[in-house]
């Protein structure tokens, strides 16, 4: 009898886009690894635990159990199961967000180089798989959960779990939140934008690095109907980053099921069709939440085309003017997976309050450039200058960098010297990489070096030790930490550090204001980044401020907005947030 | 009989609903138009059979001939009181009596804008799919209603409440609109600057339509996804139809658990909670679009000015706002109200502030032809205190009252069934 070999990985076939993307009629699937574990009913493992309680109707399903193959080995249920019985057996609906969010989560693993922690204090986020009947799906921090509902269609009921981007989208909401705690804090636009937009870009790249999916578009591009290739090859035309965004992008969101644009908007669509300028961001419309998000996802994905078809050109064979399918399909994935990646190791580099959208293209250049240097391959770098500028938005990294748009290690301040430079006096080093009272007395004591604002309370939020792989094979070892400072003050107090009044604000209105950094050690407890939005940082407050009172924020009643649930409903256009004109 | 004289405007105690009967002084006759007839939720001690005994106030007021009708919109609370019954003895059926020789409409309610419409319409194919929506969100809040019924517990009282109550507001009230369709000798259906149809019946008054704007109006101050929300309202009211209201699961029942097993105790009464949350949310939401297709009437006779809005909110004041500050004509009508009609029973969002703002005459006790504000609703029905959406809203009417001379029909004592306001032109 042979031995079984312990296995870090296990196979489930999920649903590859959503079930109205489909080859000859049949629902295209694609087979994913996740990480093996022993699951309770649910599937219920060490971080995700589905529960499958509908609570319009108050009915409980009963959980999927796991069936280990005869030798004790993993098996998968629905491994050649009809799409009949895709549709209708809410066991596979659960072991499809299962499987998506155990993805999702081992993509942010594997990015950042550490486990990842849910935005709430618990270990184990609860997935309701067909929470309500409702075109609606939202993360929620209080009850710990994603929530997926399900309303009727045209051709049947549409279940939002079953849809890929919809619940990469939603658990990148509560990843997000996890690591940065403070980005659903309203600050401006941008950081408004951002969780939207962020997430699309993630549940975007994760469906564009699926091949099956990239492989149906270059297909159907080619005129290959219901998967029968007449050709391994493709026209040197259809690569074009025109083409591309045409065949790929646009007709992606047309493949999408049509219904499910309630739930999850059209930034995709978006993302093909908002010509490149630099006037939307400071138009009215692009101030909303949703709309600004797409001002991310655009850049992001006219990058991953530029890349894409960049990495194509060289395999175009001059004689006869056409390439291998296999190829384009292969490069489109892998264009699409470290995109992905990059995309997410930046949020290391991001700081923890008031992100813009040029603080994140400077994040991921600096996060980028820290693992691999050399950016000869995909040119990721210089493509995303160049389609964030495109859209008006230019790294916030001061000048000075070799490479543009790079975050610079903190300036020690001689001014002030000694106070000014930085010190590890007392500090040890063993509690700098994982112990936040360490990593406060060295805040605290480097306090000048750093700029925080000395009257202002100050607590550390997180310490994160990661380890990567670096361009030089060797592991790279860096602790991120992360520092918030907060002051109360009343309106009239704004000008002694140099802050605007907005108009109109009573001068007793009490204000909160926030600053904070992200701290990189390197792997000999040294800072070699700080990246911070200071407190004192009094023009990026005037404007947060001003935005702030002009949309309202500072009524009650405002902080509902927050909520995702009611976020996502907006998107679908049947709210709004014109709270200016209320009696608050 | 060329110009009114003076005006009697009565403001009824209908609880939580609007009811207003403007009688204009002629010299040889009056005129009376009656604007909404609704409630729902009358006071305590509002005795029996309130409806029924203001539609005969309102009979022997106008002496068995009312001129004119306005039906501001379709809720429940501003038009439950033209309903009718079989034996034709509803307060309703008293009001038809009174044949009203115009009855005053929003365009939504044109039997042209409705999606079914047989004949030719002069009504675009969007507007005609806001109706749709606004008949999705009838469906929609019957659903709710069954959903709450059915699982109400799980909801607790407090949430429970808010959701009969907003359902109940927005079921359609098909009596009462077929009433009001046939009641009248002439249907007039108004937008944003169309005649009003009142004109013919009281001479020497204009009036101005103010609301609602159709879609094409509201297009031209912004982008709305119009499209968008009624596939929304739309998908939402299937929802309910095919599930909630039945409480069928999609799932065979071979699938369904029996038990709550001790990890989900948790996470299913959350789970409830917020299903209440949402339900809220969408009844808000669909409730303030039901406001905004509310008719904004301005009445101006001699040097006096008087305005209705109904129940509109900013979305549908944007419009007006929008043209007063391009025409100053238009802002100057706002800039000298007289009376307002105060906007949706008082609450948070239905006095919109840049409107607040443009009325002149408001100020202090001594000012001379100061700012009268009329107000009818009722404490206890609509939102909360401590999320600060309570109607009325204390903070608005603090500002009412110390800015304008103001009544409420809070204010009426057990015995008194209106309030009388008389303003010479």
């Amino acid at each position: 009898m042979t031995q079984r070999v312990p296995v870090r990985t296990r196979k489930l076939r999920i649903i590859a886009q959503d079930p109205a993307v489909r080859v000859a009629g049949q629902i295209l699937t694609t087979t994913v690894e996740v990480p093996a574990e022993d699951l309770q009913p649910g599937p219920w493992g060490c971080r995700v635990q589905v529960i499958d309680y509908d609570s319009s109707t108050g009915v409980l399903l009963k959980p999927l159990e796991d069936a280990p193959t005869e030798d004790g080995g993993f098996s998968d249920p629905f491994e050649s199961a009809s799409d009949h019985t895709l549709l209708t057996n809410p066991q596979f609906h659960a072991q499809n967000v299962y499987a998506i969010v155990m993805l999702t989560l081992a993509r942010f693993e594997h990015a950042l180089g550490r486990r990842i922690a849910w935005g709430f204090g618990g270990h184990q986020i609860k997935v309701a798989p067909h929470a309500f009947a409702d075109a609606n799906a939202f993360y929620s921090r209080r009850d710990e959960g994603l929530f997926f509902g399900y309303f009727p269609g045209s051709q049947g009921t549409v279940f939002a779990c079953l849809s890929h981007d919809v619940v990469v989208h939603e658990t990148t909401h509560a990843l997000l939140d996890g690591l940065r705690e403070r980005y659903t804090d309203p600050s401006s636009p941008d950081q408004a934008g951002f969780h939207e937009g962020f997430a699309d870009v993630v549940a975007l790249l994760s469906v564009f690095a699926i091949p099956e999916v990239v492989g149906l578009l270059v297909d159907r591009a080619a005129g290959v109907i219901d998967g029968r290739a007449s050709s391994r090859r493709v026209k040197a035309k259809t690569v074009t980053p025109e083409a591309l965004r045409q065949s790929t992008l646009l007709a992606l969101a047309k493949e999408m099921g049509q219904e499910m644009a309630e739930v999850r908007g059209a930034a995709l669509r978006q993302s093909a069709t908002l010509t490149p300028s630099t006037k939307y961001k400071d138009e009215e419309e692009f101030q909303e939440a949703h709309r600004r998000g797409e001002l991310l996802v655009a850049p992001m994905m006219n990058a991953f085309i530029e890349v894409w078809s960049g990495r194509l050109e060289a395999l175009i064979q001059k004689a006869t003017g056409d390439l291998d399918r296999d190829r384009v399909v292969e490069e489109g994935a892998a264009a699409a997976d470290y995109l992905l990646t990059m995309a997410i190791r930046a949020l290391d580099y991001s700081m923890p309050v008031h992100m813009d959208y040029r603080d994140y293209l400077s994040a991921i250049l600096t996060a980028d450039r820290e693992i691999r240097p050399d950016d000869s391959k995909y040119r990721f770098r210089d493509h995303l200058r160049a389609s964030f500028k495109a859209y008006g938005f230019e790294a916030s990294a001061v000048e000075g960098a070799d490479e543009p748009g790079i975050w610079l290690p903190p300036k020690e301040d001689l001014a002030v010297w000694p106070k000014g430079k930085f010190t590890n006096a007392g500090i040890h080093f063993e509690g700098l990489t994982r112990d936040p009272e360490e990593v406060f007395r060295f805040i605290w004591q480097n306090r000048r070096a750093l700029g925080v604002v000395e009257g202002a309370y100050t607590r550390v939020l997180s310490v994160r030790p990661c380890v990567r792989v670096g361009s030089d094979g060797f592991l790279l070892r860096e602790t991120v930490a992360e520092y918030i400072q907060i002051i109360e003050l009343e309106a009239r107090e704004l000008p002694r550090m140099k802050i605007e009044i907005p108009e109109g604000m009573p001068k007793d209105t009490m204000v909160t204001l926030y600053g904070g950094a992200a701290l990189v050690f390197d792997e000999f407890g040294r800072v070699k980044f700080s990246i911070n939005n200071r407190l004192s940082h009094h023009v990026r407050q005037t404007n947060r401020l001003k935005y702030l009172w002009q949309y309202g924020f500072f009524d009650r009643g405002a902080t509902q907005l927050r909520r995702f649930s009611q976020l996502h409903r907006m998107r679908a256009g049947a709210m709004d947030g014109a709270v200016r004109e209320e009696w608050h | 009989m060329s110009k009114p004289k003076s005006l009697t405007l009565r403001t009824y105690q209908v609880g939580f609903g609007d009811c207003f009967l403007l009688k204009f002084k002629y010299a040889t006759e009056d005129r009376h138009v009656l604007v909404d007839f609704g409630s729902t939720g009358q006071p305590k001690d509002a005795g029996d059979q309130l409806m029924l005994r203001v539609a005969k106030n309102i009979a022997e007021t106008c002496g068995g001939k009312l001129n004119a009708v306005v039906a501001t919109h379709r809720h429940k609370d501003h038009i439950s009181g033209f309903a009718t019954n079989s034996a034709g003895t509803a307060s309703g059926d008293i009001i038809a009596k009174l044949k009203p020789d115009v009855v005053v409409q929003p365009w939504t309610e044109d039997p042209d804008a409705k999606p079914d419409a047989t004949r030719a319409t002069h009504i675009s194919k969007r507007n005609r799919s806001l109706t749709a929506a606004l008949s999705d969100m009838h469906a929609f809040s019957q659903a709710v209603l069954d959903e709450v019924d059915r699982r109400g517990v799980a909801f607790g009282p407090h949430l429970r409440g808010q959701l009969g109550f907003l359902g109940e507001d927005n079921l359609a009230n098909k009596s009462a609109v077929e009433n009001l369709m046939s009641m009248g000798k002439k249907n007039v259906y108004v937008n944003f600057g169309t005649d009003s149809g009142l004109e013919d019946v009281l001479p020497g008054v204009k009036t101005t339509v103010l609301g609602p704007p159709t879609l094409e109006q509201t297009d031209t101050i912004r982008k709305q996804r119009a499209t968008d929300q009624n596939e929304f309202w739309h998908l939402q009211a299937a929802a309910g139809q095919s599930f909630t209201a039945s409480g069928k699961s999609p799932f065979a029942p071979r699938y369904h658990y029996a038990d709550r097993p001790p990890h989900t105790r948790w996470f299913i009464p959350r789970m409830d909670a917020l299903r209440g949350d949402q339900l809220l949310q969408l009844v808000r939401a669909l409730d303030k679009q039901m406001n905004n297709t509310s008719v904004i009437l301005l009445f101006e006779a001699g040097d006096k000015k008087l305005l209705f809005p109904g129940d509109a909110q900013i979305e549908n004041w944007s419009y007006a706002l929008e043209q007063a500050e391009k025409k100053p004509t238009l802002k100057q009508k706002l800039e000298s109200v007289n009376l307002y009609k105060v906007g949706h029973h008082g609450s948070l969002n239905a006095t919109p502030k840049s409107l607040w703002k443009l009325f002149e005459h408001k100020g202090s006790a001594h000012e001379h032809d100061r700012l009268q504000t009329v107000v009818s609703t009722m404490a206890g029905k609509h939102g909360s205190v401590g999320s600060g959406t309570e109607v009325p809203r204390s903070k608005l009417v603090d500002e009412l009252k110390k800015q304008s001379d103001f009544f409420t029909t809070q204010s009426l004592k057990k015995k008194d069934l209106f309030h009388d306001v008389e303003i010479d032109f």
